[in-house]
């Protein structure tokens, strides 16, 4: 096995969505949200409990419904620093999965650059690549630019990591049509490859999607400039905690909505294209 | 490296030493030329400063502080997911809400757990705890995955000798899964790394994320990538102790 398919290997293994498990088979919808939801239920009334029973004070730890409030009641606070982190996340993901493309259809074409990516794309998995943000952010400069080059670089590995293993196992029959028939490798790339690679591609979007909000928001908070990072280290150092909980509570709400989007363009960019 | 190289053909090797060469000389001359501006170093200038004294006492520190945020959240971790799990397993009932629990907590940004860590855990723990969550995470996909997969055979053995359901969990699917779930251990190793480096830069007082932000915020190039390697060389020892443990794990399980 070689260093590439081992590496692939291991991030297939990430990719391992959790099981499907059967849903219950009495019982309608109510039962299947609650068998669904109940951990997240859980938590919320136990941070609710938390938070009133050992009688903290709205400084070291507000209330749910505190929260709710500012961000409900203060969106335009938000809205903003939302926007900035959204559009670095999604310019990222597209140069990030440009770059990655390419260099597995580099890869591809020769051996040679295949042998010498191999340790590159090993270190690049290895590589804390969200820890190094304080290098990068030194090398690049503080500014939009670096959260760029950081959310890029968080987009690059998994594309260039799928889209090169299903460019390698496409399917024999339908490659020995294309040979029969004298295509041209260009052809074979254009026709056959790269609609074969879609599907990795889209393992790769989903993977990604989250992760890249996540960087853009470290970047943000260590490096300031705009964006929810930036918000979120503001309303800490101005001791504004419904704000401070609530730029929490928008990050995971958007990181989740960018899972389950990313999700469902999967789904049905496999459906269209299997 | 050894059980990594080991299964490497004599082909492939000459082309990824030749990459690995290409890399250092690319890096020390970006930084010679000054291509990237005075925040890239050439190779000497870190070589350098890693092989003075202080430097040493400084890392050396910094890597046992986050090495051991790394390996007790790794344990805390690994081993609460596989609990999860095995209770997914025991009363499948708790499972699809475990399962959504487990991928809330993933996509929960680490920076959106600071404020909850801060209070509850203090600026120290938070480390440990962040690392836990990052490794549990790996671990808890892993194990569902490896418990649910068990060979329909083995099923029926166990269904129709009348086995418990907590001994056909502990006989018969954990064993079974043991290779799958050591799978999601070599990726927790370097998650717990990462997920310990993050969290130290919300407020703790030593380690390798300390180190980087503060030589970032005072412009200290060579620490600042000699910290950078260090966290990556962490990461990447992490990550082939548990790829050799796989490989024994392996081999005898399967």
């Amino acid at each position: 096995m070689t260093l590439a398919e081992e590496s692939e290997r291991i991030v297939r293994a990430r990719a391992a969505a959790p099981v499907r498990r059967p849903a219950p088979r009495t019982g309608g919808v109510v039962r299947r949200v609650v068998s669904r939801y109940w951990t997240i239920a859980v938590l919320l009334v136990g941070w609710q409990l938390w938070a009133s029973l050992n009688g903290y004070n709205r400084i070291v730890v507000p209330q749910p419904g505190e929260v709710v409030a500012d961000v409900v009641g203060n969106s335009g606070a938000y809205l903003p620093d939302l926007l900035a982190t959204l559009g670095m996340s999604a310019a990222g993901l597209l140069t990030g999965m440009a770059a990655g493309v390419a260099l597995a259809v580099a890869v591809w074409t020769s051996p040679l650059v295949s042998g010498m990516t191999t340790p590159i794309a090993l270190i690049m998995r290895s590589v804390p690549v969200v820890a190094m943000i304080p290098v990068l952010a030194r090398v690049f400069g503080y500014g939009w630019q670096t959260v760029l080059v950081i959310t890029t670089i968080v987009s690059f590995f998994p594309a260039f990591v799928f889209v090169a293993a299903r460019l390698r196992d496409a399917p024999r029959s339908t490659s020995d049509v294309f040979a029969v028939l004298g295509a041209s490798r260009v052809t074979v790339l254009r026709r056959l490859l790269l609609p074969h690679a879609v599907p990795g591609l889209l393992v790769a979007f989903r993977l990604t999607a989250p992760s890249a909000v996540l960087a853009a928001m470290l970047a943000e908070y260590l490096m300031g400039g705009r964006g929810l990072g930036v918000l979120f280290a503001q309303s800490v150092s101005f001791y504004q905690p419904e704000r401070a909980w609530g730029t929490a509570l928008v990050a995971t709400v958007v990181s989740v909505a960018c899972f389950v989007g990313a999700r469902a363009v999967e789904r049905r960019g496999l459906a269209r294209m299997t | 490296m050894s059980a990594l190289l080991a299964r490497v053909p004599r082909r492939t090797v000459l082309p990824a030493v030749a990459g690995i060469v290409l890399l250092v000389v690319a890096a020390d001359a970006i930084g010679r030329l000054g291509l990237a501006g005075a925040a890239w170093p050439t190779v000497t200038d870190v070589v350098d400063y890693l092989t003075s004294p202080t430097a040493q006492t400084l890392l050396g520190r910094a890597l046992a502080a986050t090495g051991t945020a790394a390996a007790i959240g790794f344990v805390a971790g690994g081993l609460g997911a596989l609990a999860l799990a095995l209770l997914g397993a025991l009363l499948p009932a708790a499972g699809p809400g475990l399962d959504r629990l487990a991928a809330v907590v993933h996509a929960v940004p680490l920076i959106a757990l600071a404020p909850l860590l801060v209070t509850t855990v203090g600026r120290e723990g938070t480390s440990t705890v962040i690392a836990a969550l990052a490794a549990g995470f790996a671990v808890f996909v892993a194990a569902t995955s490896a418990l649910a997969s068990t060979a329909r055979a083995g099923r029926d053995v166990f269904a129709v000798l009348g086995a418990s359901r907590l001994s056909t969990v502990l006989r018969l699917q954990l064993p079974a899964g043991l290779p799958t779930i050591v799978d999601g251990l070599t990726l927790a190793a370097p998650a717990a790394v990462l997920g310990a480096v993050i969290g130290e830069w919300f407020g703790a007082r030593r380690g390798l994320g300390v180190l980087l932000v503060s030589a970032m915020q005072n412009v200290q190039i060579p620490l600042l990538w000699s910290a950078a390697l260090s966290a990556a060389a962490l990461s990447l020892a992490a990550y082939v102790l548990l790829v050799a443990l796989r490989g024994w794990v392996t081999r005898r399980f399967t």
